[in-house]
């Protein structure tokens, strides 16, 4: 595959998980708004869309209209890092391919908020939402640089196994 | 590098079960408010299970796919565990919450709703759009513990520059002998 076309796919996988990030980010907020407008049969609709992926404890969630967010202020801290690292991503690594996060990078990232998390579930201490969100910001905002090469990766691999598959076929049809 | 498709099913199967159980237990689960700590962690093992049984050296791609499908795995047993314990986890989701309400805080709306009618939570109806979702999310979280694995266990191969695919097909004189010919 040539660069322009590799470009291309990272390209469209970053704008893909950009506009993902936006919706999911937007849902996220819809709930409590929907919530305050008394739309109570699709506000529960987009709070269960998110149950299976946080506990929503209103304790540790952060309030909007008077409600809570669709998710606590960890996950907030994922998502919203995760958008910011998408906005990001363009400045640090452009769009060429490129190889995945090393693993200290991971250490570091994920630290804080595996100290603050494990912590918490041990019940040594109960922290703040406000750094559950921060530790949560720091870890998603490393995951686009894994998740946009990773996927374009994805996509490259079929295209080149295809490829290879055609390749042998078409080679077994002239020897035949 | 090899362009044989490893076995990404088994792995999947063995990390996605384990990660799935892990999740549907009460308590246990809860391991899943530190960053969906089971999925992720459950994906990353499946990469290095994948690593280990496969000699060719693995891609990203390789990694987001068994993370996927780790991920899918995970959702359909972690809805089947948590049948048997849908009014236990219902009653203390409720305890949660009565807490909450008791210390100043808001339930969130129509949560009240879900608990009332808990019984049409295991309609067959919710039940798959539930495993719909989780299977959805899941996989998403998968894929990127699978890339995480991949860039802690196959470092090397994930860093390698994949060669361009053959774009022309050899004619069949320049072949090696063959039973063929």
């Amino acid at each position: 595959m040539s660069d322009d076309a590799g470009r291309r796919r990272v390209r469209a996988v970053w704008l893909a998980a950009t506009l993902g990030a936006a919706v999911w980010l937007a849902l996220i907020v819809l709930a409590p708004w929907l919530a305050a407008r008394s739309s109570t049969g699709l506000a529960r609709a987009v709070y269960a869309v998110f149950s299976p992926v946080c506990h929503q404890i209103p304790g540790r969630c952060f309030f909007l209209f008077g409600h809570p967010l669709a998710v606590c202020g960890r996950c907030l801290g994922i998502y919203a890092g995760f958008a910011a690292g998408l906005v990001f991503y363009p400045l640090v690594r452009g769009f060429r391919r490129s190889g995945l996060p090393s693993a200290r990078s991971f250490v570091i990232a994920t630290l804080p908020m595996a100290v603050d998390g494990l912590a918490g579930l041990a019940g040594l201490w109960r922290s703040p939402v406000g750094l559950r969100a921060v530790t949560g910001l720091v870890w998603g905002a490393l995951l686009p640089f894994y998740f946009v090469p990773g996927v374009a990766d994805f996509f490259d691999l079929r295209e080149r196994r295809r490829a290879a598959g055609d390749l042998e076929r078409a080679a077994g049809k002239n020897v035949e | 590098m090899s362009q044989q498709k490893p076995e990404y099913f088994r792995p999947a199967l063995t990390a996605g079960a384990v990660a799935g159980l892990l999740s549907g237990i009460p308590f246990v689960g809860a391991g899943n408010c530190v960053c969906c700590l089971w999925i992720v962690g459950g994906a990353a093992v499946a990469v290095k299970l994948l690593v280990k049984a496969t000699k060719a050296p693995l891609t990203s791609g390789d990694g987001a796919v068994v993370g996927a499908l780790t991920g899918i795995i995970a959702a359909v047993v972690d809805a089947i565990v948590k049948i048997p314990f849908q009014s236990f986890n219902l009653e203390m989701a409720q305890r949660i919450l009565d807490k909450a309400a008791e210390m100043g805080g808001q339930m969130p709306a129509g949560l009240d709703g879900i608990f009332q009618g808990a019984s049409s939570t295991l309609s067959p109806g919710w039940f798959l759009l539930g495993l719909f979702l989780s299977a959805a999310v899941y996989a998403v979280v998968g894929a990127l513990g699978g890339l995480i694995g991949i860039s802690l266990f196959a470092k090397k191969a994930a860093a390698a520059a994949p060669p361009p695919p053959p774009t022309a097909i050899p004619p069949a004189d320049t072949q090696g002998p063959t039973d063929a010919a």
